[in-house]
């Protein structure tokens, strides 16, 4: 079963589509990357299948049932832009009043749970005003975790955190996906981080999704490429242009693309005078792939 | 990887139980409920005070001859002309506007209202909920102004003779329209949800009552009688005077049940229609 499938939807804001007839499969338990440039609708979908905004056509459907059924719609955890908190209350009372708005039992053991969850059990009773913006992330995602939520939908959530933030949240966020089995669709622009967890990838631009792949097959698709370096860079890369596809300056290095053997990249550059000083074997990351198919406008057809 | 889930769809009792549990945790953990019970309490206390003191010349011009005035009128009074006719427990409507918009708009400015909008996926829990516990919170509030209008009442010594069924009945007569003003006030927050200023703006001049003057004029025009006027929130609440019976209550009830009804499925229609924040 998918945990959400949306077909055909649609919102406009001033005669303006923000998401255009808009396709997406989330499986359930994946941890869907959902990876777009600054107003690209990914925002807006979120709040679409999170109830906030009002669709003007399409389809949403969660774990197989319309989005406005309350039954699913109570397992939903969502941070949406920033974590929903009242800032003069406490961590714990503001953890308190979803407990009670989710009909939580033993409200007081699942808050210990959940701030165990993100590293936060010592912070209970700070003023929510008065937390970082890391912990407010974290927060914010404990918020999300109340009540055994069969999917999160996260806005954002390692943006502005340091480094070891987001070793954090990204620990915490493939802890509960194996823990506790729920669907996690993310959004960010830091593909780095996503590259680490994700398991599909949703790639939406002007409100269109223009390619969803799991990441297995994000990594068939990213190329091969062997890193390497020399004195006489312009002269290296013009001589191995004539003899493979694809050979790219970046920065100090030379680039051949769709190679996998470097030994004899190293002989042919030899063999023309070309002494390389570094040579490496690598792949291109998500933010790499990401960047060349926004570049490429014949990748923007639905796929 | 993937494990079977079971959905199972809360009753509409199980879901407002929720969602009042949240306002009612919130109403008693922040400062603002108790805030506007003391205003609440403080205001009759000074109205009747401060016009109780003598002029320099040493006039005494008490606003009220009686303690209950400071509750009620004597007869309801639909247009009034003196500012005693006004200062009386329905000031409590103005404050509890204020207070609402607050408490609504708190909602919205930390984004607590993402968390309500998403595991709640029926717009109508919200309107219910907020009508119900800002209904409580201004009942609350007609206490506390009952409380501190009589102590300042007696203070100041004026007479206490009273028909005490009448003032029972016009005391809950006015907590029971509590919840029309409320659902009231509830629906106008929703419809200015981006503009907290509006919201509260348009809450103190619902409460004043200032429309009662038009209608009431519409109703002399054509002939018609008074009483009519008591289908409103306004009217209703002003028929709630040191006069009332039963009846009196029972029309209140009937009245603020009746625009608690409309102005919660008009604010659930237009959650339903429009972006919720």
């Amino acid at each position: 079963m998918n945990a959400i499938e949306i077909r055909n939807l649609t919102k406009s804001f001033r005669g303006m589509y923000a998401v255009d007839h808009l396709n997406m499969t989330v499986p359930q338990g994946a941890i869907y990357g959902f990876i777009g440039e600054n107003g690209s609708g990914k925002s807006t979908t979120e709040k679409l299948i999170c109830g906030h905004l009002v669709p003007d056509g399409g389809e949403i459907k969660l774990f197989g049932k319309d989005y406005t059924d309350p039954g699913v719609r109570v397992r939903v955890g969502a941070l949406i832009e920033n974590a929903g908190c009242f800032p003069g209350s406490s961590v714990y009372q503001n953890l308190m009043m979803q407990c009670i708005n989710l009909g939580i039992k033993n409200a007081d053991k699942e808050i210990k749970r959940v701030l165990k969850t993100v590293r936060m059990e010592d912070n209970a009773k700070l003023k929510f005003k008065n937390c970082s913006l890391g912990m407010k992330q974290r927060i914010g995602i404990a918020m999300a975790l109340l009540g055994d939520p069969a999917l999160l939908i996260l806005d954002e959530p390692i943006n502005g955190l340091d480094t070891d933030g987001m070793r954090i949240m990204r620990e915490i966020l493939v802890d509960i996906t194996k823990k506790y089995g729920c669907t996690v669709l993310i959004s960010s622009h830091i593909l780095g981080e996503l590259e680490k967890i994700a398991t599909h990838y949703g790639i939406i631009r002007q409100g269109r999704m223009i390619m969803e792949l799991s990441a297995e097959e994000m990594d068939n698709r990213a190329q091969v490429f062997v890193s390497l370096k020399t004195k006489d860079i312009q002269g290296a890369k013009n001589l191995l242009a004539g003899r493979f596809k694809s050979v790219r300056v970046e920065g100090e290095y030379i680039r051949v693309y769709d190679v996998n053997d470097s030994a004899s990249i190293v002989d042919f550059l030899m063999k023309h005078g070309h002494v390389v000083s570094e040579i490496r074997k690598n792949k291109i990351g998500l933010e790499e792939y990401y960047v060349e198919l926004m570049s490429n406008k014949e990748g923007l057809n639905d796929e | 990887m993937s494990k079977e889930i079971k959905f199972e769809s809360p009753t509409l009792a199980k879901r407002i139980k929720g969602m009042l549990g949240v306002d009612f945790y919130r109403l008693f953990h922040t400062p603002l409920f108790y805030i506007f019970l003391a205003i609440a309490a403080i205001i009759p206390a000074m109205v009747s005070g401060m016009t109780a003191l003598p002029d320099p010349n040493g006039n005494m011009t008490a606003l009220y001859s009686n303690v209950w005035q400071i509750i009620a009128t004597n007869e309801p009074l639909y247009v009034v002309r003196e500012i005693a006719d006004y200062a009386n427990m329905n000031m409590v409507f103005i404050f509890g506007g204020i207070m609402v918009s607050i408490f609504i708009g708190h909602d919205y400015k930390s984004g607590y209202v993402k968390q309500l909008f998403t595991t709640h996926a029926k717009k109508q829990d919200y309107m219910i909920s907020k009508s119900l516990v800002c209904a409580f919170a201004m009942a609350c509030m007609c206490i506390t102004y009952f409380i501190g209008g009589t102590v300042a009442g007696l203070l100041v010594k004026y007479d206490t003779e009273v028909n005490v069924p009448a003032l029972i009945f016009a005391i809950a007569g006015k907590m029971v329209m509590s919840l029309g003003w409320a659902s009231l006030y509830t629906f106008l927050n929703v419809i200015f949800r981006r503009y907290f200023g509006v919201s509260i703006f348009s809450s103190f001049f619902f409460g004043t009552g200032i429309l009662i003057i038009g209608a009431a004029a519409i109703l002399e025009g054509l002939g018609l009688p008074g009483w009519i006027l008591n289908v409103f929130l306004y009217g209703s609440s002003v028929n709630a005077s040191l006069a009332s019976n039963l009846g009196t209550f029972i029309l209140c009830a009937i009245i603020s049940v009746a625009w608690a009804f409309e102005y919660n499925l008009l604010g659930t229609m237009i959650l339903d229609k429009c972006d919720v924040y």
